[in-house]
């Protein structure tokens, strides 16, 4: 499937990757994925978007609203609400115990490996990843665009992008049109 | 580093979602710590049981959670 993808669909799903990583979420979800649209310069998604009045600014706003699912083990912002100063504590160990002690330990490197390795799709994700292969064999496009990400994320029950984007007036229906008027999909980004 | 203050603000917190994350962290970072103590007092050639007895849980909760690291 990833195969049909084109470029720019591909690279608002390198992004969403990014924006879980930086929002320390445990996995990428549906709003990463509309953020990775909104990476995706020219694409017929964000024109759709734009001309219905959806700003990207205000869609950031929205998903940073979404109640983080934390899945970082040692959060220094949290910490530091008890009065705790991880760097002051890395600094010690490291004092002690030489350069990236901390880190180096079991608990530190499972903690690594969440902010800089792997993270997995959420199931809402691949779901999306899945209805945007439908979308686009619907209209009979033979490739998947950010367009049919867009419809995709507009499924029900898909996740907090679908809850943001119909909040904002934007319906599955309308959008199917739009996307059909948009041409044959050739040009699609 | 501990300010009373802030402690008292953060423990008299009635939002969960600040703090949760914020014991789940300490969890967190208790663990990197204690490995690292019970790596070096292995390394200074302390038993499993004189660690045991000054973080104050049994010799086989210790060794159990350590030994397999090889400390």
């Amino acid at each position: 499937m990833f195969e049909r993808f084109t470029g720019g669909a591909r690279r608002a799903v390198v992004v969403a990757q990014e924006e879980a990583r930086e929002r320390r979420a445990s996995s990428i979800r549906t709003e990463h994925l509309l953020l990775g649209l909104y990476s995706v310069p020219d694409s017929i998604a964000l024109r759709l978007l734009a001309e219905r009045g959806v700003d990207r600014a205000e869609v950031v706003a929205d998903v940073s609203a979404l109640r983080s699912d934390a899945g970082a083990v040692v959060d220094a912002d949290a910490l530091a609400t008890l009065g705790i100063d991880l760097d002051e504590v890395r600094r010690q160990a490291e004092e002690a115990f030489g350069p990236g002690a901390l880190e180096r330990t079991r608990a530190g490197r499972r903690e690594r490996g969440r902010r800089t390795g792997h993270i997995p799709f959420h199931a809402t994700a691949k779901k999306v990843m899945e209805l945007s292969l439908r979308e686009a064999l619907r209209l009979k496009h033979g490739h998947i665009g950010t367009e049919h990400l867009l419809l995709a994320l507009l499924h029900s029950g898909t996740g907090a992008a679908h809850d943001i984007l119909v909040h904002r007036g934007i319906t599955l229906d309308d959008m199917r049109v739009a996307v059909a008027d948009a041409g044959t999909g050739e040009a699609s980004g | 580093m501990t300010d009373a203050t802030s402690v008292a603000a953060a423990a008299s917190s009635r939002d969960p979602a600040v703090g949760l994350v914020a014991v789940a962290s300490l969890r967190g970072l208790l663990e990197s710590l204690e490995e690292l103590q019970v790596r070096n007092a292995r390394d200074q050639g302390w038993s499993w049981q004189q660690i045991a007895e000054v973080l104050q849980v049994s010799k086989q909760a210790v060794h159990k959670k350590y030994r397999r690291y090889g400390y």
